[in-house]
């Protein structure tokens, strides 16, 4: 009990702004409040205007949308990025370093690059595409092509995690059981999908659950890029949490949201110890 | 031609002036203070800059510093209400306004008759007695009127003469017509859209609305008194949008954008307060100085002679949060603020005075060719929508509806349904 | 057999130009455009040979000081947290690599659910606490924030770190009559230098580019460099994007040559912080 004093900086932290708040959050969403109005207990009310809410639903489902298709593009284009590193690639450092560029780049600077570079007059990647005679993203117009913006630039921020975790577990695969394959007259695709990838798996799925629990809450490249519009189409859960805090100061559905948006992730954090579990007891074997 | 020079303003200026301040509020002197303001940017900007500094001899006299932190309108209320509801905030002063304060906003808010018994306005009876009352609420006086913006018609006359049109529209159906006429390519090369509106702000299907005698919510809380002339005015926003007359990127158009576009002769028409008339026309901003007019918005050929349009007012006060720390200073820069030489150069920098003393001021008169137009408009103006708790919810709710019709994404009578049905849960009992 | 020659090799050379082309077109895009004179930025085709002048950065310092006190803020905001994050994890992280116990080896499980709670949903609570505090619009509250939403991932590493140095060296300090801090100080930091880093690095990208917190608990004296940048891509209009660029450009040059510089102890923290939970 000595050590106490060396774990009581990080575990006060933890509970006061992060266990602690969470905790009140929930006494939050189980009553009506607005600014200069004291609290009046509601019960599940707030939970049930929340989850009837036609713009919570639209928020929810594009929210799943972008988890779902953004995280598993980026996970396609990691994986392949992380063979073709292993297959052998000159100046390799210097590319993985380049690689790694996009994670330094804030959320906002981010939307500042993509906003432009997606700009319906201006934008040189539009004028390129015209020039293409391929079809541009009109995304101040048409939700779906916002939504897909948004998802590019949430991959492009987030690629070199998923692309540093899968690599760093192809290294780990040792040679000789590509070798070993290959000798008993293995195609390709056949090592790949044999060998590699089952080797890997476990580091895709983490990598996943990661990226699902970090798409879910995503707020600024949503909120910067369309502020949720045109007509509330593009928002997310955040941005609907958000809305319902600070533009309507409507406490209780807010923390409601809250509670709901902490239930997926623990939800899928739970899948992601559980995974974890596992592999620490398959290593132990 | 009216002599725009002396007052123009350059925006390169300002936003230099405004960073200054704001750096001053970090290195401010020693022994001085420095008030930090939360508005609009356009307040910050007719209280003019360097030697047209309205506030020299203010900062002078009392050593102290203005430092604005500015937001568009909506941002700023919420941003506004979150600062007055903490245990203290750097804010002195905040723009408030008419359509915002509830008894329960209000009540964040420094009753401001005692100090105005005890250091009085300069004329207090001058400032337009129907703004201090839309500012007292539940009997206290809870803002100072600062600014006042009638919405107009703006036109970019050379675009017109260009697209072959001799004189402005005098009916919504030919100003329909006229916009489209004006979506083309103009001799200068740059594509051109009839009309650009924000789709962040009710003001602007609100005036549509009441061009067809409807309106949102009426001064005594009917909703939707009119659903018929609602739909035509929706109806004309979506026909306009569908013919290209509207941009492409209506959904995500700010208030901003429209001065910017016609300025820059991207768009013939826009709807803005009269008080634009000198910024629009500004030499070092705009490449049409001299050319863009403004007019009353005109009503539906069916009511023209009947009804008068009642155009959209909008009124802006400063308030002072009841947890600010210096309320002195506050109260000292509103007075100020509000004294009758500010008013008048505040409006010849374009800002709706306040006074009505100040429209018969000569100088503004000979520079502000609007001011009669303005007049008549102000007339039969009134606001957007009437204040009540739920009032932000209902007009992001209010949008919505507007937006998916004017995109083509609902039809036009389903979205007036929804606005109805939507928006009465969260109308006042 | 013989265009499988040919084709791999032109294959991995077009994947590795489309790879630089995604992650360093839009960075090198938007620097090389604020650099760009006045409306050549909006030119059709996009101009990429032009006479390069400073005047877009000449801008900012004159129109726009205001980002600059934020840099400044933001520059204390990261310090702040980095100490904070960094000094609170390294304590817990020894503690949890050298003992174990149920109750240890269970709050090593609450910290890693800890991380997976989104920010905004403690911002709704924090904000009265905050105010009641009167902590609102300082630097103090973003660095705890910052630092606390990191020393669950610090710990983690840290513990990861420390495991792999070899007991005998604290158990020998502690024989010479070492204290447990001295022994953590003049030990163990120097041989897990590399954790230290590693968690530096994620608090440092992670507090120099946080926009959520920002927004909502600051507004005027610790408004850092990013809250600046997302005012002014609200209050800009079209023709001076080239200072947006370049206020983009000054945000982002630091931490950028940061992370390709400290790229070893990135890649090391994060495999270690993902799979070795």
């Amino acid at each position: 009990m000595r050590a106490l004093p060396l774990l009581a900086p990080v575990h006060v932290l933890i509970l006061g702004v992060i266990v602690l708040p969470a905790f009140y959050v929930v006494w939050l969403s189980l009553n009506a409040s607005s600014f200069g109005r004291a609290p009046v207990f509601v019960g599940l009310q707030n939970y049930i205007q929340v989850l009837t809410d036609p713009a919570f639903r639209a928020a929810l489902l594009n929210t799943v949308l972008l988890v779902v298709l953004a995280v598993h593009a980026e996970m396609a284009i990691g994986l392949g990025m992380a063979l073709l590193f292993a297959s052998g690639l000159p100046f390799r450092r210097f590319l993985l370093v380049t690689v790694l560029a996009p994670y330094a780049v804030s959320e906002v600077t981010a939307v500042v690059m993509w906003r432009f570079l997606f700009d319906p007059d201006a934008g040189p990647v539009t004028l390129a595409l015209r020039a293409l005679h391929l079809p541009t993203l009109d995304w101040s117009f048409t939700p779906s092509h916002a939504l897909t913006l948004i998802g590019l630039l949430t991959i492009w921020l987030h690629l070199p995690f998923t692309f540093i975790i899968i690599y760093a577990a192809r290294l780990a695969i040792p040679g000789e059981l590509h070798e070993a394959a290959r000798v008993d007259g293995a195609s390709r695709w056949q090592i790949f999908r044999r060998v590699t990838l089952p080797l890997l798996a476990p580091a895709i799925l983490i990598a996943l659950l990661f990226r699902y629990i970090f798409a879910f809450r995503l707020f600024s490249e949503a909120w910067l890029l369309t502020g949720g519009g045109p007509a509330r189409s593009t928002e997310v859960v955040a941005i609907y949490l958000y809305q319902e805090a600070f533009t309507f100061n409507a406490f209780g559905p807010a923390a409601a949201t809250a509670w709901i948006m902490v239930a997926v992730s623990l939800l899928l954090a739970a899948g992601y110890v559980y995974l974890l579990r596992r592999q620490v007891a398959a290593d132990a074997r | 031609m009216t002599d725009h020079s002396r007052f123009r303003l350059s925006r390169r200026a300002l936003l230099a002036a405004g960073g200054a301040t704001m750096l001053g509020g970090h290195a401010a002197r020693a022994d001085g203070k420095t008030l930090n303001v939360l508005s609009h940017k356009v307040h910050q900007t007719v209280l003019g800059t360097g030697d047209g500094d309205l506030m020299k001899d203010w900062r002078k006299a009392n050593n102290a510093d203005i430092a604005f932190t500015t937001f568009d309108s909506n941002p700023l209320q919420d941003r506004l209400f979150r600062e007055a509801s903490l245990a203290e905030t750097e804010f002195g002063v905040g723009y408030l306004i008419d359509n915002r304060p509830t008894s329960q906003i209000a009540a964040l808010f420094e009753p401001l008759q005692p100090r105005q018994d005890k250091s009085p306005i300069e004329d207090f009876a001058d400032i337009a007695p129907g703004l201090v009352r839309g500012m007292t609420i539940d009997g206290k006086l809870i803002g100072i009127p600062v600014r006042h913006a009638t919405q107009g018609l703006f036109y970019n006359e050379a675009l017109l003469e260009e697209a072959g049109i001799t004189a402005p529209p005098t009916t919504l159906e030919e100003l329909v017509a006229q916009a489209k006429k004006t979506s083309f390519t103009s001799k200068a090369g740059t594509p051109v859209v009839g009309m650009v509106l924000a789709s962040d702000l009710a003001v602007f299907p609100v005036m549509f609305a009441r061009a067809f005698g409807g309106d949102f919510i009426s001064a005594d809380f009917k909703l939707v008194p009119n659903p018929a002339a609602m739909e035509s005015g929706l109806e004309t926003l979506r026909a306009m949008f569908e013919a290209g007359s509207l941009p492409r990127s209506y959904a995500t158009t700010k208030n901003d954008d429209q001065v910017t576009w016609l300025q820059q002769g991207r768009a013939a028409f826009t709807v803005l307060p009269f008080a634009r008339f000198a910024q629009l026309n500004d030499a070092g901003q705009s490449k049409y100085p001299g050319r863009i007019k403004a007019m009353e918005f005109p009503v539906a050929a069916a009511l023209k002679g009947k009804t008068p349009m009642a155009a959209v007012v909008e009124a802006w006060a400063m308030a002072i949060p009841k947890n600010a720390k210096d309320k002195d200073l506050a109260w000292s820069f509103i007075r100020e603020v509000s004294s009758k030489r500010v008013t008048l150069g505040m409006a010849i920098n374009g800002n709706g005075p306040v006074r009505v003393s100040t429209y018969a001021d000569p100088a503004l008169q000979a520079k502000n060719p609007v001011a009669a137009v303005e007049a008549r408009a102000l007339a039969n103006a009134r606001g957007a929508f009437p204040p009540f708790p739920e009032a932000a919810r209902a007009q992001a709710t209010f949008l919505e509806e507007v937006q998916l019709a004017v995109l083509g994404r609902k039809p036009v009578k389903e979205a007036v349904a929804a606005i109805v049905t939507r928006v009465k849960p969260m109308m006042p009992a | 057999m013989r265009a499988e020659r040919i084709a791999i090799p032109l294959g991995k050379a077009l994947a590795v130009a489309a790879i630089l082309l995604w992650s360093l077109f839009p960075i090198a895009f938007i620097a090389l455009s604020s650099l760009k004179p006045g409306q050549e930025i909006f030119a059709v085709p996009p101009k990429y040979v032009f006479t390069p002048t400073l005047s877009h950065y000449v801008e900012l310092w004159r129109g726009w000081r205001g980002f600059f006190a934020g840099l400044l803020n933001s520059v204390i905001v990261t310090a702040g947290a980095t100490l904070l994050a960094v000094a609170a994890s390294t304590c817990a992280g020894y503690v949890y690599a050298r003992h174990g116990g149920r109750l240890l080896n269970a709050s090593v499980a609450g910290l890693i659910v800890v991380r997976l709670i989104p920010p905004i949903v403690v911002t709704l609570p924090l904000f009265p606490i905050v105010n009641a505090l009167r902590l609102n619009d300082t630097h103090a509250v973003l660095i705890i924030l910052y630092a606390a939403f990191f020393v669950s991932l610090g710990t983690v590493l840290m513990r990861t770190f420390i495991q792999q140095i070899p007991r005998e060296l604290d158990e020998a300090a502690a024989i010479d009559g070492a204290s447990r801090l001295t022994t953590l100080w003049r030990i163990i930091v120097p041989l897990a230098l590399p954790g230290v880093l590693a968690v530096s690095v994620f608090v440092i990208v992670y507090s120099w580019n946080e926009f959520l917190f920002a927004f909502i608990f600051t507004a005027t004296r610790a408004k850092t460099a990013p809250l600046v940048m997302s005012e002014m891509i609200g209050s800009i209009d079209g023709v001076d994007w080239g200072i947006l660029f370049a206020a983009a450009t000054v945000q982002l040059a630091p931490v950028l040559l940061f992370v390709l510089f400290m790229n070893r102890y990135l890649v090391a923290g994060l495999t270690a912080g993902s799979t070795k939970g």
